[in-house]
């Protein structure tokens, strides 16, 4: 085989196996793991914190890809910031209660010290 | 990203019939179709069936035809074979939301629409098609939607794929991934 055959053979290889990458959704996790644990994590745990969104008046779930793991928060003053997993998941089941009655969830307050107090929390979107 | 939409495929009875997943039971008629649910003993054969709905594609003769325990195919009518509870294969939902899940939660959010819902009395829309809701586009991957038409005498097959150029989107890996400066 002369070396321009071969040169290409690489080029081809190369961008077929570039090509391919981006359609495996999830790659690193086959059996589905923490698919399994994320579901488990999120049963007995609220998908909300203690905030309600203030233009709405209920906590208000912001849609993100079911492929995102990770959450940051951000808190000033006292500076913090954390990583979480991002446990809840959009699903079929209606659910209950709908929405909270009043004074279930706190305002934002005046002056707001950490990203989970403006009532907006990350939910992933479904699968399918 | 972009989709690409391929189908749809329409699947006929005949069709449907030769699927594995459903039982084809056609003991007199040619275009019979069993579509099966909950679990049955005929009366006639004590053959165990699970669950059936008698659907006929072709117009048989005008007078009614007995099948085994009894039940009827009249010209081309769907005859619920009594078993099912009303389980119709022509009507699915146009539309069901998506909530959030869990034991823990005070308060619980449909998914459509986003981000909030608007007043009752402001009236909305909603998307009646499934592959074009637009979560499907949070990531790339690649859905077969499956939709019994016409009192399940047909199925309806799309094939979508979620996904963007592969070439930009390698051009885009390498890029950020061994060009860019760490700045």
């Amino acid at each position: 085989m002369s070396k321009t055959t071969s040169g290409w053979l690489f080029a081809a290889v190369a961008l077929v196996s570039l090509g391919a990458q981006p359609n495996q959704a999830d790659a690193g996790d086959p059996m589905a793991v923490t698919t399994l644990w994320n579901h488990n994590f999120a049963q007995p745990r609220p998908w909300h914190g203690g905030y309600y969104y203030q233009p709405y008046g209920q906590p208000t779930a912001l849609v993100v890809p079911p492929t995102a793991h990770m959450r940051q928060t951000h808190s000033w003053g006292v500076g913090q910031n954390l990583m979480w997993p991002i446990h809840h998941q959009f699903g079929r089941s209606a659910t209950q209660p709908g929405a909270a009655g009043p004074g279930q969830f706190m305002a934002t307050p005046q002056w707001p010290s950490h990203t989970d107090q403006f009532g907006i929390y990350y939910v992933r979107g479904p699968w399918d | 990203m972009h989709w690409q939409l391929r189908g749809p495929h329409q699947l006929g009875p005949q069709r449907l019939a030769s699927r594995k997943t459903l039982l084809s039971f056609a003991p007199a008629l040619a275009a019979t179709v069993v579509a099966c649910h909950a679990a049955t003993v005929l009366a006639s054969g004590g053959e165990t069936i699970v669950s059936s709905q008698v659907i006929s594609d072709t117009v048989v003769d005008s007078g009614t035809t007995t099948i085994g325990d009894g039940t009827f195919v009249g010209d081309g009518v769907v005859v619920d074979g009594g078993m099912m509870g009303g389980r119709t294969y022509g009507q699915p939902d146009l539309f069901y939301n998506y909530y959030t899940q869990g034991m823990a939660n005070q308060a619980n959010a449909q998914m459509y629409l986003a981000p909030v819902p608007v007043p009752p009395n402001v009236g909305h829309t909603f998307y009646t098609y499934q592959p074009f809701y637009p979560h499907e586009l949070l990531y790339w991957h690649k859905d077969r939607y499956h939709n019994f038409y016409d009192n399940g005498r047909g199925l309806n097959r799309t094939r979508i794929n979620y996904g963007g150029n592969p070439i930009h989107q390698a051009a885009s890996n390498i890029y950020w991934n061994y060009l860019r400066l760490p700045r």
